[in-house]
């Protein structure tokens, strides 16, 4: 398998994200912008919609991309998932109400997120051995993350204005 | 007693210090006897004197918007202002110094439910209008700045109160006038009348005259009776007075061609500084696009009278792009009168020059996308008399039968659009009603909707080249109405 395949496949899946919530927030702008509402409350959930989905994405791809090739590669995919939505998070940020701190936290804990998470797919291969049930088992505590994330967004999401 | 030096000198510096201090006293009375209506506006006068010339600072705040004032005080000189405040039931006026204690006043604004009357007689005559709220009116209470008359429905004056009246008062009351405000005036000299006569709007309708307080009552209640076209508000100009989408437009292709860039370094680069690196400098690059560009403000204008009439009201909108998150301060048009925001919950700062009465800059936050508007209102003299003739044969012979010449407009009349060319004073013209077109464009659509079913109108561009500082995108129109042709 090619060693850029995953990274590549990883920038393409954020890109594909950032590019989905971009064109959701921009109709929603205009919209906003034709019937002279707010336009800042669709700026609130593009930032929370790109939060919560690179949140819930990350750590399955982490945890097995860390468990199947090593640290680096898990580290490449998982900034290559992260960093394609910066374009759009400041633009929705500059359209929003919502702090500027709240913003760069929750992009230090996505890329401290980036660098972690590959770690315990790696502690995984060599606790297991088996690289196959590594990956599995990868993939599988990866979800219960995302899944743990999903449940606790309320607590780590921005709130609405 | 060289311990008692030091405490000495503190006291006299206490007693030099409370000597320098300015006392500023500070008196807040609203208009309207402190009464409005939920959502209007209403006005505060306040008074300032001094006992040592400082320069002071005033403060209005009226829900989420402050009225700003600096102001050099000298002592013996009462400093009087009337500021127009937006909706709140509440008024908190502070005035302080550099080096005083500021003084505070609360002013309470009573919101009526019902539809409020006022009522200004030198007699305590009663009268009761069903389902008003009567308020007794001395003349200081009547406001100087016209959007203040928002909080009242109706209005009586006699003479006496009305002769004392001060000019800005009288100018406020003749553009509520303008703006079809329902007033009747008791026994007023008949001087006074001539005076006013052609300045009401609605085809003069809603001023009426009446000789005792009985007639006064018939007359408005005969005139609620009557529908009268209400001055059109932000939302019905919404269809013709669409903000730009310029900046959104610029988001979308920047947005577009990082996606297409980023795809493509994706597709042909692999390594961990391009995947990083190009996001970063795609953001900080969008972000100083989004700088760099100048943002337009939109100047709209409608205004519409009644042919033969002196004056037509005026509602403008001054719309200010929104593109970065930031402050900003704009300054309010000076020829344009009763400044205030559109929104009321929109945080905003005006600078109110005392001298001139009137708001002068307006400062607010900005963010990509967000419109931030001022809303202006008042009156404006005009001569454009229009007289409509039907002829046989499906013709209508229109006539310039005003003073000035008209430039070229539209005809609206029987649901059809015409031409209507530039006419001389005197100069006539012959439409055919058939040819007319179903042009339904937004700004036709709220024409006809604020033309009677069976009147007719007519439709100019207004030439805003004459307005002090207007912005490059201004445009504003002239609807005349015509009452039966």
């Amino acid at each position: 398998m090619n060693e850029a395949l995953p990274h590549r496949l990883a920038a393409m899946t954020g890109l594909a994200l950032a590019a989905a919530i971009a064109v959701w927030w921009l109709g929603s702008s205009r919209l906003a912008l034709d019937h002279g509402t707010d336009a800042g409350r669709s700026a609130s959930d593009a930032l929370n919609a790109l939060l919560l989905v690179r949140g819930t994405a990350l750590p399955i791809l982490g945890v097995r991309v860390g468990a199947l090739r090593g640290w680096r590669p898990g580290v490449t995919a998982a900034l290559g998932l992260i960093a394609p939505s910066w374009p759009v998070v400041v633009l929705a940020w500059s359209a929003s109400s919502t702090s500027l701190t709240q913003v760069a936290l929750a992009e230090l804990l996505l890329l401290a997120g980036s660098a972690a998470l590959p770690l315990i797919g790696l502690g995984l291969r060599h606790s297991l051995r088996h690289a196959e049930l590594a990956v599995v088992m990868g993939t599988a505590v990866g979800t219960a993350l995302a899944a743990l994330a999903w449940v606790t967004r309320g607590s780590w999401c921005m709130p609405l204005p | 007693m060289l311990r008692r030096l030091p405490l000495l000198g503190l006291a006299l510096c206490g007693i030099a210090h409370a000597i320098a201090q300015p006392r500023i006293d500070l008196a807040a009375t609203p208009a309207w006897n402190g009464w409005t209506r939920p959502g209007r506006a209403t006005e505060v006068d306040i008074r300032l004197t001094v006992d040592v010339a400082t320069r002071a600072t005033l403060d209005v705040v009226a829900g989420r918007q402050v009225v700003r004032a600096d102001l050099d005080l000298e002592p013996g000189r009462v400093v009087r202002l009337h500021v127009p405040v937006g909706t709140a039931e509440g008024v908190a006026v502070r005035a302080g110094s550099l080096t005083g204690l500021p003084e505070r006043r609360d002013v309470r604004i009573a919101q009526s439910e019902s539809p409020l009357l006022g009522v200004g007689l030198v007699t305590d005559d009663p009268i009761h209008l069903e389902g008003f709220h009567t308020v007794a009116l001395a003349a200081d209470d009547l406001p100087r700045d016209a959007s203040a008359y928002s909080s009242i429905d109706a209005l009586i004056l006699d003479a006496p109160t009305l002769g004392a009246l001060d000019q800005q008062q009288l100018g406020a009351l003749l553009v509520h006038a303008a703006e079809c405000g329902r007033i009747v005036l008791l026994n007023a000299d008949p001087r006074v009348r001539r005076v006013l006569d052609g300045t009401g709007g609605c085809g003069g309708r809603a001023l009426m005259s009446a000789a005792s307080l009985t007639d006064a009552k018939e007359m408005l209640e005969s005139s609620l009776a009557a529908r009268m076209v209400p001055a059109i508000s932000l939302a019905g100009a919404g269809e013709f007075a669409r903000p730009g989408h310029l900046i959104w437009n610029r988001v979308l292709v920047a947005l577009a061609a990082y996606f297409a860039i980023a795809a493509l370094a994706v597709m042909f680069f692999s390594s961990l500084p391009v995947l990083l690196l190009m996001p970063a400098l795609a953001a900080v690059a969008i972000l100083a696009l989004v700088h760099a560009m100048q943002p337009t403000p939109q100047l709209v204008v409608w205004s519409e009278g009644e042919s033969g009439a002196q004056v037509a009201r005026y509602q403008a909108w001054q719309r200010f792009p929104g593109l970065v998150r930031g402050h900003t301060r704009v300054p309010v048009l000076p020829q344009l009168a009763s400044a205030r925001s559109c929104d009321p919950t929109q945080p905003m700062r005006f600078d109110f020059d005392a001298g001139r009465g009137r708001a002068t800059f307006a400062e607010f936050d900005t963010r990509l996308f967000r419109q931030i508007s001022l809303c202006y209102s008042g009156s404006f003299p005009v001569a454009r008399a229009i007289a409509i003739e039907a002829r046989p044969d499906d013709l209508l012979e229109v006539r310039n039968a005003g003073r000035t010449a008209w430039p070229k407009g539209v005809l609206l009349a029987g649901g059809l659009v015409h031409d209507l060319p530039a006419l001389g004073p005197g100069d006539n013209t012959i439409i055919r009603t058939h040819t007319g077109k179903p042009l339904r464009d937004a700004l036709v659509r709220t024409a006809m909707a604020r033309t009677q079913a069976d009147g007719a109108a007519a439709l100019w561009e207004l030439e805003l080249g004459g307005v002090a500082a207007v912005p490059i995108e201004s445009k504003g129109w002239l609807l005349v109405s015509i009452p039966h042709p």
